[in-house]
């Protein structure tokens, strides 16, 4: 017998020191660590500043704006859990901010992707709380 | 005039002198213990050791198979083989670099008096794991649990990425990344130990017409998932000497951490880390690059190719695929390049993949590579990396003239 496969969307294993972010999605704030010592921008978040090992962190607002470093759209052979999103964007997004995220890219058709396009962040709710997809920033009819 | 080799080490401390190797199929009545008796024994008869000679035991992870994990840590292995002269048995996990680390412990264990002579094998059955639990295994391998599984990667997404980032910044087209695909499948050609042995190469029109699974991924550059197995044993340079047998000699070794996350690994760092690690071990065997007769590359995925040939020096910046599309790469090409055709030529058997490229370098310096040896090979560049990349290891090998 086939067991029957998970197909719960899972949620980000959050950490103690990562609450914060998580929490701001929520609220539709995109949060980017920030060292209080050196200042270092930092993705992943960490207990402990990478650069200088300073527990001295806090959070800047993102003003939630990036381009695309890299994609891929996938068309097949993902988890079941995520077959029903089928076809999907998974990028590489550089915020402003100067942190590198992976996320997904929606809200166009997948073959308008291109690396560079300029990109805006737009929320997906997941269980109590929203993970950070992006979308291309409408541009201004001429 | 460079005069070749003429500064090498030519023997440093360890070196194989016995590999034993299951074919790669899809076997599910072929069980890991029947395949852990056949690649052993097979090695263990070709180094011309009693089985009681060897002292010391290192398995290789054996990837999404926890039950087969716990039963080769936890020591069955020298117990269910009598191999009654074994002081130690452990197992090594750094994903696809296990092969390598496999290889460091052995050579600790050797140089430190603990072991004179050590078995390494590696064992793989997919074909009974249950599909969700290996799709399960791999999605979370090599992922960041918190900032990118929730998006839905998988092993063929992080290639992609990889790989559309290379294109773009390349120009390299969508039929010179297919070839590779041709290239590494023309070595398993030749390669009786491949499950597609006799099988001619899918041509670039084949590998493009098959299903887009990822941009810019099509299902023929993504990897069959196969059952395998290897051994090697491992010994003192000084007593391979002495045995007067063809033996692979460790000549020098460079290693790089790179980052546990897909989205933290800066691509630049990567390059870099490849090149600087064949640099490091190729001045440390006391070679230049003009000696490395074999660049057997491990890095599973062939879109991941280019970039290789490319930090690696043999193709110039930017004209990695063009090499794999000239078919100088390929069987019968003018450079000696991953001659199973790494993951893509002998199917994906987790971890094994790295221990069966190490087996195969030892087969090119024993000169028992068949159709596929290449000439008068004397030195050999072996890397493995892991996880999804986490890190690159390269050692150089030798045959100890």
């Amino acid at each position: 017998m086939t067991a029957q496969p998970d197909l719960t969307k899972p949620l980000p294993e959050v950490q103690p020191w990562t609450e914060a972010f998580w929490e701001g999605t929520r609220h539709g704030r995109l949060l980017v660590q920030a060292c209080n010592r050196c200042q270092a921008r930092i993705f992943v978040p960490r207990k402990l500043c990478p650069e200088c090992w300073s527990p001295d962190l806090g959070w800047i607002e993102s003003a939630g704006r990036g381009t695309v470093f890299t994609f891929s759209t996938a068309y097949s052979m993902v988890e079941p859990r995520f077959t029903d999103e089928l076809p999907y964007t998974i990028a590489y997004v550089n915020l402003a901010e100067g942190i590198r995220i992976m996320t997904r890219i929606v809200g166009c058709d997948p073959a308008d992707v291109a690396i560079g396009m300029e990109v805006e962040v737009v929320w997906h709710p997941r269980g109590d709380l929203q993970l950070p997809y992006f979308r291309p920033i409408a541009r201004d009819d001429p | 005039m460079h005069i070749r080799g003429a500064r090498a080490k030519l023997v440093g401390d360890i070196a194989i002198i016995g590999i034993g190797e299951v074919p790669t199929a899809r076997l599910p009545e072929r069980t890991p213990w029947d395949i852990v008796y056949e690649t052993c024994v097979e090695a263990i008869r070709d180094s011309g050791l009693g089985k009681d000679e060897i002292q010391g035991v290192v398995s290789l992870v054996p990837v999404a198979q926890p039950t087969l994990a716990n039963e080769l840590a936890f020591g069955q292995l020298p117990e269910r083989l009598g191999l009654k002269g074994v002081r130690d048995s452990a197992m090594v996990n750094a994903g696809g670099a296990s092969s390598s680390n496999a290889v460091r412990l052995a050579e600790q264990w050797i140089t430190s008096g603990v072991a004179d002579s050590v078995l390494i094998q590696h064992v793989t059955v997919h074909s009974t794991i249950p599909v969700a639990e290996q799709i399960d295994a791999f999605a979370r391998a090599g992922v960041d649990m918190q900032w990118e599984y929730p998006f839905g990667p998988t092993y063929n997404i992080i290639m992609g990425l990889i790989a559309a980032r290379y294109m773009y910044e390349t120009g390299a087209t969508a039929e010179e990344m297919a070839s590779v695909v041709t290239a590494l499948r023309s070595w398993a050609e030749h390669d009786p130990h491949s499950l597609f042995y006799g099988r001619p190469p899918p041509s670039v029109e084949q590998v493009l017409g098959s299903e887009m699974i990822n941009t810019p991924l099509h299902k023929r550059e993504s990897n069959v998932l196969a059952d395998g197995g290897a051994a090697l044993v491992v010994v003192s340079a000084q007593r391979a000497r002495e045995l007067g047998v063809p033996a692979a000699f460790k000549l020098g070794e460079s290693a790089r951490y790179f980052s546990g996350t897909c989205v933290g690994r800066d691509f630049q760092q990567f390059n870099d880390g490849m090149r600087v690690t064949a640099q490091e071990a190729i001045a440390r065997s006391g070679l230049s690059r003009e000696d490395i007769d074999l660049w057997n590359v491990y890095i599973a995925y062939p879109l991941a190719h280019p970039l290789m040939a490319e930090s690696l020096g043999v193709a110039p910046p930017g004209e990695g695929a063009r090499y794999f599309a000239e078919g100088r790469m390929s069987f019968g090409g003018d450079i000696a390049w991953s001659t199973i055709g790494d993951a893509p030529g002998r199917g994906h058997t987790g971890s094994g993949v790295g221990a069966a490229c190490l087996v195969e370098t030892a087969r090119q310096l024993m000169g028992r590579a068949g159709k596929r040896q290449v000439p008068d090979c004397r030195f050999a560049y072996q890397n493995s990396t892991g996880g999804s990349g986490f890190n690159n290891i390269v050692t150089i090998w030798g045959r100890g003239e």
